[in-house]
């Protein structure tokens, strides 16, 4: 009978025990409050990033009548030097900036020459935005500064939405023949460079009828 | 005579390291075929991958050495580790009274490994209550624990998990991984259950003869109820090493898992027909698996082949055992 009382009691006090350690108690409303100071804003992360570093740091985007001759000759120093990526992979973004006229007008994208370099052609994309390639072009946005993938990822989606909002409007007027100068992000692979495919995701326009 | 004697003992010799000798076979092939097979990095990457499947596994075994299976493993580990990830991240409202109930990662997994056990529970109870075939109530189980899974996640994963709680399926201690000591643990209390206790004893001789367990008076329903509440158990505690791991709780973890469970009992000797097998085995069965998984890839295998030659080993350990059985 000792015995038993004994086991019962050490039962109840690892119970006991576990129990204290296991569970906190607070005021639901400060929580809440806690949880709201917390919570990502991805929309606000996005505009900070497009008002005081993208468009700030516009100017050094390379001009892409320098790039396409040093990604013929030397790719591996076009890449080391000018372009941006997360992973290991081989899928690299560059921020570009180039001039030239606008060939084509298609539902999705319009097509530009490049002025210096006319058999090149960039498409910019006017229809559908998505993908990482403005928020990993520049490099300044660091993933280890994020609590979760999906912060990340929903910063993109923001960055995204505001040049669907801020610059497909003005490639909206474009019309053939227009002279057009751009600064988009683009997406190449390291291991199979296609310099007849290149399409951009537009940050900023100018056309000039 | 003498050479018939011999025989028959080297065919029981080979029957009882048919594991072992599956295992050496596999690594000796593999190795040969993949430089990066035997390193030691990719060796604490098979152990720590094998941990998840050696804690159901040991569970498993408890439930078939009974006649028994569980097919609701894997729904209830899903469930376990939403339940323990939800808990961590958002901890418990109560509207009413103005009241927030936040649980410390220990409460967390306690919560997760309850909801486990108490699955376990339902389905022997199921089984002993309402004669259940153990095939049916643990399918049932699969797709109701499936379901809560999703009604709890809202079909979504549970993401941005406590770092400490990110240790138990990633950290090290003492040079080795901390699911690699879960496992080890699990494995070493359940060879102590089933080699030292009465309830070991118990659970081989339902599987052996039912009518004569009852009939020498143990409490079937009772052992059956204990054995599936700890397979229960160790499913959870699988779902708290992968979601830990992953550092968040997936809605779709554990599919088929089940199935690699029972295919590490089954490769590690155990007999389906309930009373013979053993939890180092299992533990065989389940490296087996492993290593044949990781090798697969290593191989650039098509994950199409991969279960077509998984199902094959399945299904040439069976034939084995009722070979064995035969000559037994």
């Amino acid at each position: 009978m000792g015995k038993k009382v004994i086991k019962y009691i050490i039962v109840a006090f690892v119970v006991l025990l576990v129990g204290y350690n296991s569970v906190y108690f607070k005021k639901l409303d400060e929580v809440k409050a806690e949880q709201t100071a917390k919570t990502f804003n991805a929309a606000a992360y996005a505009q900070n990033f497009w008002d005081k570093k993208l468009t700030p740091g516009l100017s050094n985007a390379i001009a892409i009548d320098k790039l396409i001759p040093m990604l013929n000759t030397n790719p591996a120093q076009a890449f080391d030097s000018y372009s941006h990526a997360l992973g290991i992979g081989n899928l690299r973004y560059f921020l570009i900036q180039g001039k030239g006229t606008v060939a084509a007008i298609d539902g999705d994208d319009v097509t530009v020459s490049i002025a210096g370099l006319p058999e090149q052609k960039v498409k910019i994309a006017t229809e559908y935005i998505f993908g990482n390639a403005a928020r990993d072009a520049t490099g300044l946005i660091n993933i280890n500064d994020f609590n979760n993938t999906m912060d990340f990822n929903n910063v993109s989606a923001e960055i995204n939405a505001i040049i669907r909002s801020k610059v497909l409007p003005q490639l909206k007027h474009a019309k053939v023949g227009n002279s057009i100068s751009f600064t988009g992000a683009i997406e190449l692979n390291k291991e199979h460079v296609n310099l007849s495919q290149i399409e951009a995701v537009p940050v900023a326009v100018n056309i000039q009828p | 005579m003498d050479a018939a004697i011999n025989t028959q003992n080297y065919r029981q010799y080979l029957a009882r390291f048919q594991s072992l000798i599956a295992l050496f076979v596999l690594c000796v092939l593999i190795s040969f075929l993949s430089d990066k097979f035997l390193t030691v990095t990719n060796a604490w990457n098979v152990m720590r991958q094998i941990s998840v499947n050696i804690c159901i596994s040991v569970g498993m075994t408890l439930v078939v050495l009974t006649a028994g299976i569980d097919l609701s493993v894997g729904s209830i580990l899903a469930l376990c580790g939403a339940v323990t990830a939800g808990l961590l991240r958002n901890g418990i409202e109560l509207q009413s009274s103005n009241l927030y109930i936040g649980f410390t990662v220990l409460g967390a997994c306690v919560a997760g490994i309850i909801v486990g056990s108490a699955l376990g529970w339902f389905n022997g109870w199921a089984i002993t209550r309402f004669k259940v075939p153990p095939f049916v109530a643990t399918l049932a189980m699969l797709t109701i624990a499936r379901g809560l899974t999703m009604l709890w996640t809202k079909g979504f994963p549970i993401t941005g998990l406590d770092h400490k709680f990110a240790f138990l399926g990633t950290g090290w201690f003492l040079g080795i991984p901390l699911p690699v000591w879960i496992s080890g643990i699990v494995v070493i209390s359940a060879i102590i259950i089933t080699k030292k206790t009465r309830l070991g004893r118990y659970i081989y001789a339902i599987g052996g003869n039912e009518n004569a367990a009852r009939l020498s008076g143990i409490n079937i329903n009772y052992i059956k109820i204990a054995v599936y509440t700890i397979a229960g158990a160790l499913a959870a505690v699988g779902g708290l090493i992968i979601t830990s791991r992953l550092d968040a709780a997936q809605p779709n973890a554990g599919t088929g898992y089940e199935l690699d469970s029972i295919a590490a009992v089954v490769i590690g000797g155990t007999s389906l027909s309930g009373g013979r097998g053993s939890i180092l085995g299992t533990v065989l069965g389940a490296v087996i698996i492993g290593v044949l998984n990781n090798g697969l890839v290593l191989l650039n295998v098509s994950p199409f082949w991969q279960q077509v030659v998984k199902g094959l080993v399945i299904l040439a350990a069976v034939i084995i055992d009722k070979a064995n059985s035969k000559n037994e």
